[in-house]
């Protein structure tokens, strides 16, 4: 490697890669099947014989070869004059050997020849043979690009091989490239990177090399801050937004603008519905009876399935009085049951229990029953009315409005 | 009412007569597999003939096959429990006992799961356990309640979720014995990967198929438990939430509605999503183990096991009218008298301690002086409360959790402190109320504040 005259595999490829031209992808392939140490086991061309599996088949190629680089360009020129036009096109997509096209044919150098020339003379050390099978992850678009940085021995077939590289490069086809090239350009990105370790002598030398200028990206490939560089498209795309704020907007506006009126349309009606023609509910104020009714200590619970209210003649405080108990628990807002054997209220979901006067005493009720506010009225009758209640834990019920002296 | 009973036993000799049959035969299966793979094992030897597991299945599969005709034929009535033992059972069941006998009995079976989980002991105990289940059925009562259409499933989900802790401690006991020798926890020999398809998808398939004739037989053969339509002014009597609500529902028994219905709720949703926060145990990962997680294994069954499933099952079989409790061999007799009379911690404080009146507001005050009086009145409630929260944490960390709060930090130990108590306030406040009836800790009706 430390040969300056020898030129890295990279450049050979790629050089070989613009004379063949069409042939590109296939002479890759074949390229990377002889050159890695899994070409042992496939089946070989004729003209190269790997001495073992072990020792990079290029090396033997060379030494049955012995031509220069410069010879073997010349080579690859005479053959891209005579050849290249007329070659059929291989199979691309096929990576058999098979696909190796004319490594058989005595006489003409198949670019995996070239290659394999090419790496036998700078070879002294069998190169390194190892990193197929990373390859396929390093398959990046633009992998020529970065290798000819990274290239570069100083010699003059180096230089003269420089030359053609970027003449093939600027001729050779431009534009997407088919899996299998993407996939043999990662391979040789690869074995650069390789081989550039062995290649630290001649780094300084390489810094001075330049890449030869990208081609300009075609409007379509650009992005869309560059595209808005250039005036032209500035005016052109200010021009397009304001048209479509114009046309678009506007609908949008008055899409948004129905939506809402639409919505607040919808929220009066429910606001309506609110407030029902006819009020099909038991009134909340009503009379019950006369207060002789009711016998000393009765619980009345006909009223429970209209009104929700248990009429109770009890006393209270050692006051007989009579008084309409709510028939919500207290603690989560079930319906007690009145049970007239055990003479308490007892609710059926969490066990609270509640005597006569509504004073909670079992279960996790925390407070006892309400009272609705409760009156003689003008004729006589008890009369309930349900929108005020009374808490006996906050003392209302002393309240006079709560009961009726019996 | 013997009529009656003779009625009954007609309607259930069909049912008993197919149950006996299928633990025949599950015993028959389970005696085949075991001598046909070879994993019998030799529990005795009679003279020089070896007297295997699969030879003991077989004869209980006999023994079921004689008991199914027996049931079929009209003799169900002599197919159950001594009437001595489930007068016994209903005698002694209450909720203590029943909550503290589950609590006993997981421990028991955790502290000794090298002998339970033995898969010839955990095949006895299904067994016994079916075997009881069905002797039970003769009773009027509990089958009344285990057949209603909506314990079916409950019934049959016990036993799901007791196959599948048996399983997990099985396996659990297993790699911990490995984990003793050095070796790696059988999930790690277990790393085939399979494919999605087809082995997978076929899974799905199979258990599609299986699931949608279950769906089927179980809608043709249980009636749908609809219910007189709703009215606002009659609550049904007993009124049960669905059943996987009905440990909360159990919980609302003691404690307030925000309380119970709202912070311990979401305490135990936030509580297990702060789980991956606060284990610093690195162990246990992708395998069952139970020594190498003890504190998590025992916390994670007390929260599900004790205070949930158990509190479900009660709510489902135990719970009838007016909440009460009935035993499982009791009649739901609505008009049950049971003595609740539950006191507040301040009437015990006041009261009954010192002898004297609770603190009240003299009549007219203002709305600060009655505060000033309701919190005089409570301050017992509150001060004990706000120990149990504030005080308990550091003493924990400078005690029993030292190793805790050393690995976790200040503020990790609090949470974790604060969540175990507030997990642990269910049962204690379960135990006050059925040991000293009590109401609450801190009773504030004024301002719905009751804890």
């Amino acid at each position: 490697m430390a040969d300056n005259t020898s030129m890295s595999v990279e450049e050979t490829l790629a050089a070989c890669r613009r004379l063949d031209g069409g042939d590109a992808g296939a002479s890759a392939v074949s390229m990377n099947q002889e050159a890695g140490p899994e070409s042992a086991a496939a089946p070989q061309p004729v003209e190269i014989k790997p001495e073992s599996s072990t020792e990079p088949s290029v090396g033997v190629a060379s030494s049955t070869k012995g031509m220069s680089v410069a010879e073997i360009l010349a080579a690859a020129r005479r053959e891209k004059s005579g050849e290249s036009q007329s070659a059929p096109a291989p199979k691309v997509s096929s990576a058999s050997p098979q696909a190796t096209p004319a490594a058989g044919k005595p006489g003409e150098m198949s670019v995996a020849d070239i290659l394999a020339a090419a790496r036998g003379k700078k070879t002294a050390a069998p190169a390194p043979a190892k990193p197929v099978a990373k390859a396929e992850a390093a398959a990046k678009p633009k992998p020529v690009a970065k290798e000819s940085v990274s290239k570069g021995p100083s010699s003059p077939a180096a230089l003269d091989t420089q030359s053609i590289l970027s003449a093939a490069r600027k001729s050779g086809k431009l534009g997407p490239m088919s899996k299998e090239e993407a996939k043999s350009k990662g391979v040789v990105t690869e074995r650069g990177g390789k081989t550039a370790v062995a290649e630290k002598a001649a780094k300084p030398v390489k810094q001075k090399l330049e890449a030869p200028p990208m081609p300009d990206k075609p409007m379509y490939a650009r992005r869309g801050d560059q595209m808005a560089a250039t005036p032209a498209e500035q005016t052109r795309r200010s021009f397009f937004s304001s048209a479509v704020g114009v046309f678009f907007g506007s609908s949008l506006a008055v899409g948004f603008t129905m939506l809402t009126l639409t919505n607040v349309l919808w929220l009066l009606g429910l606001a309506r519905f609110m407030f029902p023609n006819i009020l099909t509910e038991p009134p909340t104020r009503f009379k019950v009876g006369f207060p002789d009714d009711f016998a000393p200590g009765q619980v009345e619970t006909k009223f429970i399935p209209q009104f929700g209210v248990w009429i109770v003649r009890y006393q209270y405080e050692g006051q007989p009085q009579i008084f309409a108990l709510k028939s919500v628990c207290t603690h989560l807002g079930c319906t007690p049951n009145w049970l007239d054997a055990e003479q308490k209220f007892k609710c059926p979901c969490h066990g609270s229990g509640f005597y006569k006067d509504g004073i909670n005493f079992e279960g996790p009720a925390p407070r006892p029953l309400e009272r609705y506010a409760i009156r003689i009225a003008d004729d006589g009758q008890l009369e309930v009315d349900k929108s005020q209640t009374f808490q006996e834990e906050l003392g209302a019920w002393a309240n006079p409005a709560s009961f009726v002296p019996a | 009412m013997h009529g009656d009973y003779s009625v009954f036993l007609d309607r259930m000799s069909g049912f008993l007569g197919g149950y006996y049959l299928v633990l025949a035969l599950m015993n028959a299966v389970a005696a085949f597999y075991l001598w046909e793979s070879g994993k019998a094992k030799t529990i005795f030897r009679l003279g020089r003939f070896p007297v295997t597991t699969a030879l003991l299945w077989l004869i209980v599969s006999g023994v079921f096959i004689v008991i199914a005709p027996i049931a079929l034929g009209g003799g169900a009535g002599l197919l159950r429990l001594p009437r001595a033992v489930e007068e016994g059972v209903n005698r002694f069941m209450d909720p203590t006992v029943y909550t503290l006998g589950s609590l006993v009995i997981l421990a028991i079976l955790f502290v000794f799961r090298r002998f339970f989980v033995q898969p010839t002991v955990a095949w006895i105990m299904l067994n016994l356990s079916l075997l009881v289940m069905g002797l039970s059925m003769t009773n009027p009562s509990f089958a009344d309640i285990v057949t209603k259409p909506d314990n079916v499933p409950i019934v049959a989900m016990v036993y799901l979720l007791s196959f599948f802790t048996w399983l997990s401690a099985y396996r659990a006991v297993q790699n911990d014995d490995r984990a003793r020798r050095g070796e790696p926890p059988l999930e790690a020999l277990e790393n085939e990967k399979v494919l999605v398809w087809p082995d997978l998808v076929y899974i799905e398939l199979i258990c599609m198929v299986a699931l949608t004739a279950v769906m089927i037989v179980w809608a043709v053969a249980l009636q749908a438990p609809l219910e007189e339509p709703a009215s606002s002014v009659k609550t049904p009597n007993p009124s049960k939430a669905p059943w996987y609500f009905l440990g909360l529902q159990e919980m609302l028994v003691y404690y307030d509605p925000w309380m119970a219905g709202v912070v311990l709720p979401s305490l135990v949703v936030f509580g297990l999503m702060a789980i991956p926060y606060l284990d610093f145990n690195k162990q246990g990962n992708g395998y069952y183990t139970i020594e190498q997680r003890k504190f998590a294994y025992v916390t994670f069954q007390f929260g599900f096991l004790v205070l949930w499933v158990t509190l479900i099952v009660m709510g489902t079989f135990l719970r009838g009218p007016n909440w009460n409790f009935f035993g499982p061999y009791e009649i739901w007799d609505t008009h049950k008298v049971e003595a609740l009379n539950n006191i507040d911690l301040s009437e015990y404080f006041w009261i009954y301690m010192l002898g004297m009146g609770r603190p009240r507001a003299p009549e007219g005050a203002g709305e600060l002086t009655k505060l000033g009086y309701i919190l005089l009145r409570e301050a017992p409630g509150i001060l004990l409360v706000l120990f149990y929260l504030v005080a308990v944490p550091p003493i924990l960390a400078a005690t029993v959790m030292r190793k805790f709060f050393v690995r976790m930090g200040f503020i990790r130990f609090m949470v974790l402190a604060n969540l175990l108590l507030f997990m642990a306030m269910l049962p204690i406040k379960m135990l006050f109320r059925w040991t000293v009836n009590l109401k609450y800790f801190i009773a504030i009706p004024e301002y719905f504040l009751n804890f």
